[in-house]
């Protein structure tokens, strides 16, 4: 790929994303300036990089964007509901477009001619049409340039004063016949910054004999530091005459850049120079401990006795050991990377479903201090995007639902990371109707998910788990289902890929909160190792709840399945070579079975192994290419011996395997 | 009386209101070249800084009142 787009294509998106963030925030301060400038910055310097390519359509619509931005800055327009729906919309559509230029290597879809013209049409009818600034200014649009230069002419620092308040009174000619004193008004003014009386026609020529002094034919332009509502006071009585407005110094050309308003979190990994040098430091010792065994190699040709060399040796492995652990934490430090860019995201996202229904939802995005691995930083935003839709769209009710259910109008979402341990936890919350166990009984009884009694032994919150089987939810299920069901099985598999797992709780009437629990990094996973049918396989630690024995004699077949009771907790046991289609041995051979009790999206299930091999800490590699899609494989790992171990994803093995050797939850009949 | 005439210097003095703009008028018309002294003026009537716009004598001094020194006079003694 071009190496000027490689550029544009990792800083596109953070100029989208500065934009989008202003622009939600400005949603709720619709007077802070230092957000429009923002939005601006981000919006001018995108449409500048688009300009070093052939990208017609994304050009058109940020020009526009600019333009429509522009206005508002300088105090031409107030931004309507409209024109902001407008500019998210096209900062949404820009980041898709990145999206598929990334993915095509500078290539737009097809249909990109057709979106941009639909996007510019709205946004130019936004310029066109938008509402003047302030009530009191006129219907034509408010001439800034006088503002400008009465800041110039007064050499006001735009630094010390970010936002004046402008007014221009222009009284009308018998002004003076109702006692008014124009100058008397602005001597009132609090913290006057600028004042300039002019003549309202400056140029035409005086009548030396026939002038009038009492036909007004003042103009009074101020600006002052103090807040409009101040200035305006003294001009109370001749509210018709005046135009005021708030505004801000354009940023000065000469002036550095200021930096950012909100803080924003790099997208391709960012190292400091720190780190990367401490790495260089511990490489260099890795060398020199290298070196001390190739010394150590040399004694021993020249005849260096056994058990001296098996101290060196031993001391030697465990200089290295200590190396090898702090690289380990060093590399694994530097792939951290805080997730709060991330979830700055999702309140567009949020806002762009919302409108698109038209509902009125807010997003409350929390998660300070919390890193997680780049990889899975990553991962996130498919199954987060989809289950904030997804809240958007099913778990929030419409307006007047929730009026009639004496609950605000506009609805809240939060979407809340915290760490836990050695994990991070991400809970996406709806203050939404809810979801009804008997509605996903009833729906997933018509898809013949489970057999009908089977259905009936599950208990609620074990019900709501079903959202995530595949082939739980189809457009039909989810239109006739008061909860929510949009690909939850797409969720779920995406957040195993990253050594996760989501739960979902619900309170009818009160919303609903799933919940992704995820590990801190990928890049050491603690397995079990196990043999089944004469292979070895390692199953994630972090699923495992125990490992068990169990006496043959307390395994009870039921129908096609088989169960036992793990103090006084009925669990079904799987045998994991079904599950991975190998030959099996038999069940009634007399001697107690092996098996891992692992949690299944909050129930333990068994999985009978021949054996227990032991535990190790690997780096697991995620699996690419075809191999990605295979349920049920977390990855693989290279063992010491240059065996390939294959980490087996438990949950995932038991949704994928067929008809009812997959029993939900642990609520063995 | 607030408008005084000295020579060919008008001065304005106190507090001058909309009364004082004809007064004012009439003397910049009789002698176009009078200058203004407003050092002993403590404000400034709309009407009168619009005469004093309009025919434009030389304003000097400095004004008493700090809103006139500061604000008002220095309109009327810019050029145009």
């Amino acid at each position: 790929m071009d190496e000027l787009l490689e550029q544009f294509l990792i800083e596109g998106p953070e100029q989208v994303q500065q934009a989008g963030e202003a622009l939600l925030a400005l949603e709720g301060r619709p007077g802070d300036t230092a957000l429009v400038d923002q939005a601006f910055r981000a919006i001018h310097t995108l449409k500048g990089s688009v300009g070093l390519f052939d990208l017609p359509a994304m050009g058109r619509v940020l020009h526009v964007a600019e333009d429509l931005l522009g206005a508002w800055r300088d105090g031409r327009r107030a931004l309507s509901r409209g024109a902001m729906d407008a500019l998210i919309a096209a900062t949404g559509q820009t980041e898709r477009w990145l999206g598929a230029l990334a993915a095509t290597g500078g290539d737009l879809p097809a249909d990109a001619d057709a979106v941009a013209g639909d996007l510019v049409s709205r946004l130019s009818r936004a310029l066109d049409s938008d509402a003047p600034a302030s009530a009191a200014a006129q219907a034509t649009p408010v001439d800034t340039a006088w503002i400008e230069a009465l800041f110039r002419d007064r050499d006001l620092d735009p630094a010390r004063h970010p936002t004046v308040t402008a007014l221009r009174y222009a009284p009308d000619a018998g002004c003076y016949f109702r006692g008014e004193d124009p100058v008397a008004l602005a001597r009132a003014v609090p913290d006057l910054l600028a004042l300039r009386i002019t003549r309202r026609n400056a140029a035409a020529p005086v009548a030396a004999d026939a002038y009038d002094p009492y036909a007004c034919d003042l103009v009074i332009e101020l600006l002052s530091a103090a807040a409009p509502e101040a200035v305006k006071g003294p001009f109370r009585f001749v509210p018709d005459q005046i135009q005021l407005l708030s505004w801000s110094p354009p940023p000065s050309p000469s002036a550095p850049a200021a930096p950012p308003v909100l803080a924003e979190g790099p997208r391709s990994l960012r190292v400091e120079a720190g780190r990367i040098d401490a790495l260089a430091q511990l490489v260099d010792e890795l060398v020199v401990a290298k070196n001390a065994l190739s010394d150590l190699a040399g004694q021993m040709a020249d005849g260096l006795a056994p058990q001296a060399a098996a101290q060196i040796l031993g001391d030697r492995q465990a200089a290295l050991d200590r190396l090898v652990g702090r690289l380990h934490r060093t590399v694994m430090g530097i792939r951290l990377v805080p997730i709060l860019p991330l979830l700055r995201r999702f309140p567009r996202v949020v806002r762009e479903t919302a409108t698109a229904l038209g509902k009125e939802v807010d997003l409350a995005v929390d998660g300070q201090d919390v890193q997680v691995d780049k990889a899975i930083a990553e991962g996130l935003f498919e199954p987060l995007t989809h289950l904030l839709r997804n809240a958007v769209d099913h778990g929030i009710e419409p307006a007047a639902e929730r009026a009639a259910a004496g609950k605000p109008a506009r609805a809240l979402i939060s979407l809340v990371a915290r760490r836990e341990g050695d994990h991070v936890v991400i809970d996406v919350a709806d203050d939404g109707r809810g979801m009804d166990p008997a509605r996903i009984r009833q729906a997933a009884a018509a898809r013949g998910l489970l057999p009908d009694r089977m259905l009936d032994s599950l208990a609620d919150d074990q019900v709501l788990d079903l959202v995530f089987r595949p082939g739980f939810s189809t457009a039909q299920a989810v239109t006739d289902l008061s909860g929510r069901g949009v690909g939850m099985d797409a969720v779920r598999a995406a957040v195993g890929r990253l050594g996760g797992s989501v739960g979902i709780s619900s309170a009818s009437g009160q919303g609903t909160t799933v919940r992704l629990v995820l590990p801190l990094n990928l890049v050491l996973t603690k397995v079990m190792v196990v043999a089944v049918a004469e292979e070895r396989y390692g199953i994630p630690m972090d699923g495992i709840v125990e490992t068990a024995r169990v006496d043959p004699a307390r395994v009870r077949p039921i129908r096609a399945g088989r169960a036992f009771v793990l103090r006084d907790t009925a669990v079904p046991l799987l045998s994991l070579a079904a599950l991975l289609g190998l030959p099996e041995e038999s069940w009634t051979d007399g001697e107690p079975c092996r098996a891992v009790v692992a949690r299944v999206g909050g129930d333990l299930v068994a999985v009978k192994v021949d054996a227990f091999v032991g535990r190790r800490d690997v780096v697991l590699r995620p699996l690419t290419g075809l191999l990605s899609a295979m349920p049920g494989l977390l990855g693989t790992t290279l063992l010491g011996d240059g065996h390939v171990l294959m980490i087996l994803d438990v949950p995932g093995l038991i949704a994928a395997a067929p008809g009812d050797t997959a029993p939900v939850g642990q609520g063995a009949p | 009386m607030t408008v005084e005439v000295a020579g060919n210097v008008i001065r304005l003095r106190g507090v001058c209101a909309a009364e004082d703009a004809e007064t004012l008028l009439s003397r910049l018309q009789a002698a176009p070249e009078s200058e203004i002294d407003v050092t002993a003026c403590r404000h400034l009537h709309g009407a009168v800084v619009q005469v004093l716009l309009a025919f434009r004598p030389n304003v000097r001094g400095m004004a008493e009142d700090i809103f006139l020194r500061d604000w008002v006079i220095p309109n009327l003694a810019a050029p145009r």
